[in-house]
């Protein structure tokens, strides 16, 4: 019993050490320009650069908006902050502090994912009074934002545990991923037209299923049943997280 | 229970082996110096006692709890003050303290009282809630000092407190180690400052190359090399002193010119004291002041970490 009581003094005190570094990151990094840039701007000249020109009925186009609105916004803080702080010498602060690794990775990943979060109602607002778009499944649609904003955050605290101090390292292994992703994974072009290799990449890729619960919450034709989205959608959480706490221990010698 | 243990730690980065097996001991509410030159391992051994990298051999202890198997409540019992003054320079001092002690799980009432105490006792409080940016080096400093002692630690890491730090920054600092040792604070602390080893440290580890050269009290360190006593003398005329014959002094075994200062190594004060009279009478030369000087921690230092062997110093 005492045994029990002390790791749920440990799991809490874990959590809100957690929430004390998203809260940090919040603070600090929410108004810096080069995190709206890369969170705000790219993904809305991203869907320009598709949108425009095209006969579709633009509504049909803000489900995949606001995936690829997650997926930039929500792994643009991290990979800014952590080798930020690294150069400052206050990540050591986080890699000291009566926490384990798995609190401050996931605490990083949480200011991402509020983040992205609050970035999504954007395209989301957009589209249901700009273009009419509607939302026939509200908790599909929340799980999707939800879940992917998560996934992506995590896959960017993942990213930015290569021992680097400069953010631009990070930025270019990230897009060598993120951008490939866009296209292979039903946000603009349905899975079923994408070429072999790339449906198989389609498969792993997590934006896929977040993609397919975004569609599904606004009444699209969906590739998979929601709960297959969840469950692929937190398997991936968990293989970023667990992934993410080996790396940082490994490169932090 | 020792407040740290440290057994046969070793830590290699690839090819350097940065720490080749030390072992030491220190006692609650000690102050205990790590004294070396730059590369020696000073900072690696904080960074496998804190738990903040693991050590490639041996093992560690703080307040009886293993540093790599029970690292979380072995990290609850202290407080670090980085090498670097690692505070976030968008935050206020204000927010900085909070932070650190939203880490540590200090509740709210707690955290307030005791940031407003700690930004008294160094010198911050008019300037709690200005964004650190524009702090000097020296609050900068200071604020890291405050932010390891948030939790209340009953021992605080301290990499170089006061290197590089004006006076008044260094006083300070001093004091309030003096004072966390009044209240039973246990205190590790990295330095290359010999004199602030010798004021403030109850025992000092000499280390060098990833090898302590000597563990003992600052006093006990300066006995062990009682044949560098030394004498200073000034004469009137400094520059028609000549070094050679004055080394030519019986029992002189060493002459350093210091400004318009003299200083002679020997076993046997009395005795040059007795000869350097001679000499000036014989050179005409009249002395101003003449001291005698027990081994000071420097010498110890410089003996045990071979630095004289590399023809430093000026010695014939
Ligand atoms: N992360 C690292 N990777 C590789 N080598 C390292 C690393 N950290 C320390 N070293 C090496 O280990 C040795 C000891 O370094 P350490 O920082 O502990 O010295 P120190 O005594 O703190 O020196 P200083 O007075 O300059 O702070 C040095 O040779 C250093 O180059
Ligand atoms: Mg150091």
């Amino acid at each position: 019993m005492r045994i029990v009581s002390e790791y749920w003094r440990e799991v809490c005190t874990g959590f809100s050490a957690a929430w004390a570094i998203a809260r940090k990151d919040i603070l600090i990094y929410y108004l810096k320009p080069n995190i709206i840039v890369s969170g705000m701007l790219f993904p809305l000249f991203m869907f320009l650069a598709f949108a425009v020109g095209r006969p579709a009925d633009p509504a049909t186009m803000v489900p995949g908006l606001i995936a690829i609105t997650i997926l930039f916004s929500s792994s643009s803080i991290e990979p800014v902050s952590i080798p930020l702080e690294r150069r400052t010498k206050t990540f050591e602060r986080l890699l000291s502090a009566p926490i384990s690794l798995h609190m401050v990775v996931l605490g990083e990943s949480m200011s991402g994912f509020l983040y992205a979060c609050c970035i999504a109602l954007v395209p989301l607002a957009a589209g249901m009074v700009l273009f009419k778009a509607p939302v026939s499944d509200l908790p599909a649609l929340a799980a999707g934002i939800v879940l992917l904003s998560f996934c992506f955050a995590t896959m960017g605290t993942l990213f930015a545990a290569y021992p680097t101090e400069s953010p631009g390292d990070i930025m270019s292994m990230l897009n060598l991923v993120r951008l490939p992703l866009i296209f292979v994974s039903g946000v603009f072009v349905p899975i079923g037209e994408v070429p072999f290799p790339g449906q198989v990449i389609a498969y792993l890729s997590p934006l896929t299923y977040g993609n397919d619960l975004v569609q599904a919450g606004f009444g699209k034709a969906t590739h998979f049943h929601p709960l297959l989205d969840i469950a692929a959608l937190c398997i991936a959480i968990g293989a970023f997280q667990s992934l993410a706490n080996r790396l940082y221990r490994t490169f932090n010698e | 229970m020792h407040a740290i243990e440290a057994i046969s730690l070793e830590k290699r980065f690839g090819t350097i082996q940065a720490l080749a097996g030390i072992s030491f001991s220190v006692e609650e509410g000690e102050t205990f110096g790590f004294l070396g030159p730059n590369g020696a391992g000073k900072t690696t051994t904080i960074r496998i006692l804190t738990g903040t990298t693991e050590p490639t051999g041996g093992s560690g202890r703080i307040f009886g709890r293993d540093v790599v198997r029970e690292k979380i409540p072995a990290r609850r019992e202290i407080g670090i003050v980085h090498e670097t003054s690692n505070i976030y320079t968008d935050l206020s001092a204000w927010e900085n303290l909070m932070f650190t002690a939203r880490l540590y799980n200090v509740g709210k009432r707690e955290r307030e009282s005791r940031a407003l105490d700690l930004l008294s006792v160094l010198g911050l409080t008019g300037r709690k809630d200005d964004k650190t940016k524009g702090f000097s080096k020296g609050m900068k400093r200071r604020l890291t000092i405050a932010m390891g002692l948030i939790n209340k630690p009953h021992l605080l890491f301290l990499d170089e407190p006061t290197s590089g730090l004006d006076v008044q920054s260094n006083l300070i600092i001093r004091d309030v180690i003096q004072r966390l040792t009044r209240e039973g604070v246990t205190i590790f602390l990295t330095t290359h400052n010999i004199e602030e080893a010798n004021i403030l440290c109850d025992r000092v580890a000499i280390i060098n190359r990833g090898r302590i050269a000597a563990i003992d009290t600052p006093e006990r360190l300066k006995k062990t090399i009682q044949s560098v006593q030394s004498i200073e003398v000034a004469f009137d005329l400094p520059g028609a002193v000549r070094a050679e014959d004055l080394a030519g002094i019986d029992q002189v075994t060493g002459v350093r010119k210091m400004g318009d200062k003299v200083r002679l190594i020997t076993g046997d004060p009395p005795a040059v004291i007795e000869g350097v009279m001679d000499y000036a009478r014989r050179a005409n030369l009249r002395i101003i002041s003449i001291n005698t000087r027990g081994p000071s921690l420097e010498d110890v230092f410089i003996r045990l970490t071979g630095l004289d062997e590399k023809g430093g110093g000026g010695t014939p």
